[in-house]
């Protein structure tokens, strides 16, 4: 998997982005935990916390998109490999029409992400929750993480078409 | 259906790009874009990513990562010793003898985790090296764990039906209720195929020897009382209504923390480790689940579902031939997809067809699982026989054949559901609320 550009600094700064993003997704679902058993906590004791389950799921979106270019590096997202296995020799053409059509989309994905908060932002919309959320904040974590899962799909695409590999293979068959 | 054309071309791109290999949750994305430009003249991506943003930071999705953490954190104790050497002994008298402990640890795990590559891996850890040594025949031993191992998707927690019950909007409690005595039936029927072969092929049981004294068993099982607790808690906490899946997930996590850390099997390592799987198979999910949502939106305009389910109406089928009739359509469809990918990508169609079939959604839920379950264990693809092929180093020709009699008591429990429908919709019906 090791090629020349391996060492290279821009290697490096992306893959260490893609780390930090999944660790930072990480630190959302202890977030998620820690609001969860608070509430228990505070209902067994009576008291209320108002809008902590709004905040759990913006912690769960952060998550969830934090974590895609993570999981996509990592080989975790799942696809259907048939028709690629088929195609043995000329599996990069294969890979080359995946990555091209998976990198378009999220970037349209990202693109409809930033153009939204922008939208929450400018209209000053707050969440109907408890919470009263100005809801752009939350939706900043979509924005960035949807922008670094483009990244990771382009970065892999360009790894397939200059050197013909990538670092999505799934290695490890998960969530079933 | 006037724009039948619109409709084939809308299914073709569907079909086209799950697949040519494009991720599933970024296929359905582009499926839902396409269908939003065809049908409408609404601005798709908009309303793409206001669907996708509300269903992705939805608080009954967050049991999710939770469960999915539980199992991450259970799977790297000692658990799979524990199980076997606590299982075992109890097993050894029955007909059939210790395979049985395929299906009593599967039972077991399925209760602390939702997936059924995790409950393969962890009672096959200890279980085949243990029963291949004693003397049991191949066939046996990988059969009746490749098959019980899918009852990781069935008893709760379940990731597959906490899947299903954030696409349609239903209580995953009541879900997570209804799947607990199908499951100990699917249990009791993998142990009653076990018993029948120890008669009918007396010859291939081995001879294991003298039993365990009753205080020695007690003994070898101390250490799955404290597993047997936080099932009890977590799935007890639910059903009495003292706490809601999140909250029940939560207390799962903190449980299993405990426990790995009673066991001192609980380092920096392990717990970075878990929370980072976790992380992992969280985002998979909720990948495939955000391009669900667009997708479901835009099936709406396509019309689609709801020209399927007048179809059905008019075709005058009763519930039992459409079930057997979606029954084989799941089954074929596990061929090419991963459960949780065919139950999001169907339900988006099949929803609205269930609900004005008068059939039980909550009930459907159980049955979709059981037949995405046999997906798990029938070739090309079956998650089961991939990670069974990993483990144990078979053909999968050959794993897929030893599955097949667990293939057929899943067909058999598919009758048992739909004849006596009370099994799944008896326990969510009385649960008690405060």
């Amino acid at each position: 998997m090791e090629t020349d550009v391996g060492r290279h600094p821009l290697r490096r700064a992306l893959d260490r982005m893609y780390l930090l993003c999944g660790f930072f997704a990480a630190f959302c679902l202890i977030a998620i935990l820690t609001i969860v058993t608070m509430q228990m906590i505070a209902r067994w004791t009576g008291e209320i916390l108002p809008g902590t389950s709004d905040y759990a799921g913006y912690f769960m979106a952060s998550s969830t998109f934090f974590a895609f270019a993570y999981a996509l590096n990592n080989g975790s997202h799942i696809r259907v490999n048939m028709l690629l296995n088929a195609m043995g020799g000329k599996r990069r053409w294969g890979e080359l029409w995946c990555f091209a059509v998976a990198s378009a989309l999220s970037i349209f994905w990202a693109y409809h992400a930033i153009k939204a908060v922008y939208w929450s932002y400018r209209l000053g919309d707050i969440s109907q929750g408890l919470d009263a959320t100005p809801i752009w904040i939350p939706q900043l974590a979509m924005a960035a993480g949807s922008v670094v899962f483009s990244i990771s799909l382009v970065d892999n695409l360009v790894r397939v078409v200059l050197f013909g590999t990538h670092s999505a293979y799934s290695r490890e068959i998960e969530g079933n | 259906m006037e724009h039948i054309y619109l409709v084939m071309i809308f299914l073709f791109v569907l079909f086209m790009l799950l697949g040519t290999g494009v991720w599933v949750g970024l296929a359905l994305f582009g499926v839902a874009f396409v269908g939003l430009e065809l049908f409408t003249t609404r601005p798709a991506g908009d309303a793409m990513i206001t669907t996708i943003w509300t269903s992705s930071s939805s608080w009954t999705l967050t049991a999710l990562p939770l469960f999915i953490w539980m199992g991450e954190i259970l799977f790297r104790t000692r658990l799979s010793e524990d199980m076997f050497k606590g299982i075992s002994p109890w097993m050894s008298s029955l007909p059939g003898g210790l395979v049985h402990t395929n299906i009593v640890g599967c039972t077991v795990f399925a209760a602390v985790s939702g997936s059924s590559a995790a409950t393969l891996t962890t009672v096959g850890k200890m279980s085949i090296p243990e029963l291949r040594s004693r003397g049991y025949p191949e066939y046996m031993i990988i059969g009746t764990l490749t098959g019980a191992a899918t009852l990781g998707l069935m008893i709760p927690p379940s990731l597959t039906l906490i899947v299903y019950g954030v696409t349609i909007n239903e209580s995953i409690t009541k879900l997570f209720m209804a799947g607990i005595l199908p499951g100990l039936v699917l249990a009791g029927m993998f142990m009653a195929y076990v018993a029948l072969w120890s008669f009918v092929r007396r010859s291939e049981v081995p001879d294991i020897g003298r039993e365990t004294p009753l205080l020695d068993k007690i003994r070898n099982s101390r250490f799955l009382i404290p597993v047997l607790l936080l099932v009890a808690v977590v799935i007890g906490s639910m059903y009495l209504g003292y706490a809601t899946a999140t909250e029940a997930a939560a207390f799962g996590v903190l449980g299993s923390l405990a426990l790995a850390a009673g066991q001192g099997s609980l380092n920096r390592r392990t717990f970075v480790d878990s929370l980072l799987g976790a992380t992992r198979t969280s985002a998979m999910i909720a990948l495939i689940l955000g391009g669900a949502a667009a997708l479901s939106l835009s099936m709406g305009f396509t019309g689609l579902p709801k020209a399927l389910a007048e179809w059905i109406d008019e075709l005058g089928l009763s519930p039992f031939s459409l079930l057997l009739a979606l029954m084989v359509f799941y089954i074929i469809l596990g061929c090419f997809l991963d459960g949780i990918s065919s139950v999001v990508l169907t339900m988006a169609i099949v929803e609205t067809m269930v609900r004005q079939a008068g059939i039980d959604v909550i009930w459907f839920g159980i049955f979709i699982v059981v037949v995405v379950e046999m997906a798990q264990i029938t070739p090309p693809i079956g998650f089961n026989l991939f990670v069974m092929q990993g483990m144990t180093g078979h053909e999968m020709g050959y794993i897929a054949k030893t599955a097949l009699p667990m293939f057929g008591i899943m067909v058999l429990m598919v009758f048992i559901l739909i004849f006596f429908p009370e099994l799944a919709t008896y326990l969510p019906e009385n649960i008690r609320s405060r």
